[in-house]
């Protein structure tokens, strides 16, 4: 988890029953959509793309040493199913303990690739996965870093709309070319 | 022998006609009474509405001022956000000063529902005006231009109500909805310290434990109180609407505003 500039941590994050999942519904749908919101920005702010759940249940993310607040692991499985529920994050395996989040869709990643491609004239010509999300023309693209997976999910939806081509994917030259 | 007492019908008429010489006179002097009233009247009106608007735009912008023009009217006996076709709206568009404040309150109200369950501190609607209007001008609202406007949003039936904390402060509440005085105690109890727990109401109300609980109990159902279970000894009860505005306090960003805006999904990418 690399920082960069301090995380804003929205106001909630100091509402000490926060912390508490609440039991009047309408309330707890305005807990959930705020711890939800939290997560993204938290996990875009940070450039995280996975997370481990025992990892997250302890960091600052679900605890707050400040106000010795700490939100329970049922608390952190409610929010994660609601997140699940809005497809911003995705299990990655059957035992449910690691999980992608998506702060940005995987048609909003194909896009933003695309551009890039398009205005460094890559047009028609292959390049490697690697060079897309950890290449020296990619330094300052948001992309860059980008986890493999959620690359694969926006190329194919690349792929869907007939603008890249995948070239020997689960081969030792794994490579796109835009069109 | 002519005696001095008159008799006889000439005499009866000339006291018929001196009483109605009287009576025409005193009619005179009413009717010029009562047109020197009501001209006096028209100068008033003229002066106080020449003064309106000679000092439209002071009224307009100086929040004061406009208290002071507001307790001048209502002494003598007028009321200039009556109603808005009036002349005092016409000359000094000061209706619309007052509905277009209401309006911007309630999109304020409306647009934070989901976070305080439709009760805010009035210093809060105010910090969210002046941010808001600040962009495109710099007159300030008063306390008391809220108040008046949101008394005005009265007309639109029940949904707004203005909660006395005491001490002339006042809990805009946005949500119909009935708070009893139960409530509103509660309320004013949590307003230093943003929560309260129902030992502190038994203590300071000296209220029974199941009148706490049924106050509190309802509260939490309409939103406006959210638990917190990880107190060291007993559940707090928070007010979101009490937190935010000590939490404006002390973080004078912009933050929260901002928060609230994006706490929707809509705009995510």
């Amino acid at each position: 988890m690399a920082t960069t500039s301090a995380f804003k941590w929205p106001w909630q994050y100091d509402f000490p029953p926060f912390f508490t999942i609440q039991k009047s519904l309408n309330t707890k749908d305005k807990q959930l959509e705020a711890w939800a919101r939290l997560v993204i920005d938290y996990a875009q702010h940070n450039k995280i793309y996975s997370l481990d759940i025992a990892e997250a249940t302890t960091s600052e993310l679900f605890n707050n040493q400040k106000l010795n607040r700490r939100l329970s692991t049922d608390g952190v499985n409610t929010v994660l199913q609601y997140l699940e529920q809005k497809k911003l994050i995705e299990f990655t395996d059957n035992g449910r303990t690691r999980f992608h989040i998506f702060w940005r869709r995987p048609d909003v990643w194909a896009n933003m690739i695309y551009q890039w491609a398009v205005e460094n004239a890559f047009l028609n010509t292959p390049l490697t996965l690697y060079e897309i999300t950890h290449g020296d023309d990619t330094t300052n693209e948001s992309f860059h870093n980008l986890e493999r997976e959620i690359l694969m999910k926006a190329l194919t939806c690349l792929e869907d709309q007939r603008r890249a081509q995948l070239m020997n994917i689960g081969g030792d030259n794994e490579g796109v070319k835009f069109v | 022998m002519a005696t001095r007492r008159r008799i006889g019908v000439a005499a009866i008429q000339k006291k018929q006609e001196t009483a109605n010489k009287f009576a025409a006179k005193g009619d005179q002097m009413a009717g010029e009474q009562l047109v020197q009233f009501s001209q006096q009247l028209d100068q008033l009106s003229a002066g106080l509405e020449m003064f309106a608007q000679r000092h439209r735009d002071e009224i307009k912008k100086n929040s004061q001022f406009r208290r002071y023009f507001q307790e001048m009217c209502s002494s003598v006996g007028v009321d200039p956000l009556a109603s808005s076709k009036g002349f005092w709206a016409k000359a000094l568009g000061f209706g619309d000063f007052y509905y277009e404040l209401g309006i911007q309150i309630v999109e304020i109200c409306l647009s934070t529902t989901h976070i305080n369950g439709g009760i805010m501190t009035v210093e809060e609607i105010r910090n969210r005006l002046m941010r808001t209007r600040s962009r495109t001008r710099k007159d300030t609202i008063s306390t008391d231009d809220i108040l008046r406007a949101v008394d005005k949003l009265k007309v639109l039936g029940n949904g707004f109500e203005l909660v006395p904390l005491g001490g002339g402060r006042f809990l805009v509440q946005s949500v119909p909805g009935e708070l009893s005085m139960d409530h509103s105690r509660v309320l004013q109890l949590a307003e230093d310290a943003a929560y309260v727990t129902k030992e502190l109401i038994i203590d300071k109300l000296r209220w029974d434990e199941p009148r706490a609980t049924s106050a509190l109990e309802h509260l939490v159902k309409e939103g406006l109180a959210w638990t917190d279970e990880q107190a060291s000894d007993t559940t707090q009860y928070w007010f979101p609407s009490l937190f935010l505005q000590q939490y404006c306090h002390s973080s004078s960003s912009t933050s929260v505003s901002e928060s609230l805006h994006s706490m929707s999904f809509n705009n995510y990418q």
